[in-house]
């Protein structure tokens, strides 16, 4: 039975900025769905509180471009719409170019882009049906400056950026916007390996002085898939405490 | 839809929502359809109009030829249009799959070619 409420697609919702966002829909009262490799205990928390009210997930691998498509299909019989997708789930992969494994590209570029790709194509033929819809791209400062050590992960988020810009052209006709966010550092799993002089080091060179709180990070994505972003599409929003002004 | 429309019952809903499709764009009603009809020069209709038709027509027919099978790029009438959904439920209806589209692509370069007075 299709549902009033807004519902919004987080991929990787399980841990991180992605649990983050899950939780700050669910407090706006979108109904959400939300896919990952793995069933945290965060999910499984969320299961037993909400024992499937507005709330679904399932364990899908960003690789596997059939299981993404068929959770689209699913999400959208049974929380009847797709209003909001974020595609959020993404891998760091570290090492400088020369010296990395082939498969770890391929991995990177799989999880970061073409997963995201798939769900932006499967949600907006949705969208399109709806003539309405909101989708949100998790990039990265890494898409903007050049840092050693990332650049499989530079190429994969400034990738997004493009496909950001390019499909806020293709769907706004079907008032359907298209937004980045990309964040510096925050704090998350994705920074927990980083030494505490390394973690002062980037706060030294930030002018606000800190590494972001993860909620600093999701409201500014709350913020793009709001009315109160109503005119706003095609753009990347940095949202790194100035360190790339 | 549960049982495999006919070849005619495809052709009237792909039919019919092309019809909607120009009615929401505030185009002029059009009564009758034509397979020869070009879909974007005579009818109007963009990318993403037809984006949204393929959209439509998956929720109604429950498949989409274009992810696979057909190339969208090879679609230009309405006739190809009701023929890649024809496909997609009677695949013997295809005759050469890629040969035919290449045949196809080289015609249509041939006859650029000569219009233009190129080699």
């Amino acid at each position: 039975m299709p549902q009033a409420r807004k519902v919004a697609l987080v991929s990787g919702g399980s841990r991180g900025l992605g649990a983050e966002l899950v939780s700050g829909f669910l407090n706006r009262q979108y109904g959400v769905a939300t896919l990952s490799r793995t069933k945290t205990a965060f999910i499984t928390n969320m299961l037993r509180a909400r024992k499937g009210r507005h709330f679904h997930w399932s364990q899908v691998d960003g690789r596997d471009h059939e299981a993404l498509r068929a959770f689209v299909k699913e999400v959208g019989e049974r929380l009847g719409r797709i209003d909001v997708l974020v595609n959020n789930a993404g891998i760091a992969m570290e090492g400088i170019l020369p010296t990395m494994r082939t498969r770890d590209i391929v991995e990177a570029v799989e999880v970061n882009l073409t997963a995201a790709l798939v769900l932006a194509q499967a949600c907006s033929r949705l969208m399109l049906r709806q003539g309405s819809g909101c989708i949100v791209n998790v990039s990265s400062v890494h898409a903007i400056r050049g840092h050693a050590g990332v650049a499989v992960y530079s190429a994969t988020k400034a990738a997004l950026d493009g496909l950001t810009r390019s499909l806020a052209r293709e769907l706004g006709p079907r008032q359907i916007r298209v937004n980045s966010v990309a964040p510096g550092y925050f704090d998350s799993e994705m920074v927990s390996d980083m030494a505490e002089e390394q973690k002062q080091r980037i706060a030294r060179r930030t002018p606000l002085g800190r590494l972001a709180r993860i909620d600093e990070v999701a409201n500014a994505i709350h913020f793009l898939t709001s009315d109160q972003a109503s005119f706003i599409t095609g753009h990347t929003l940095v949202v790194d405490g100035g360190i790339t002004c | 839809m549960l049982t495999a429309p006919t070849l005619a019952q495809i052709e009237s809903i792909v039919h019919g929502r092309i019809r909607a499709v120009l009615a929401e764009r505030g185009g002029s009603d059009v009564v009758r359809l034509s397979g020869a009809d070009k879909l974007s020069a005579m009818l109007g209709l963009s990318s993403l109009d037809l984006a949204v038709l393929v959209a439509e027509l998956e929720a109604e027919l429950g498949v989409d030829p274009f992810a696979k099978l057909v190339s969208i790029t090879s679609v230009r009438s309405v006739g190809d249009l009701v023929r890649a959904y024809q496909q997609a439920f009677f695949p013997e209806l295809q005759r050469g799959g890629k040969d035919d589209t290449v045949a196809a692509a080289v015609k249509r370069a041939q006859t650029r070619r000569t219009r233009t007075g190129r080699r």
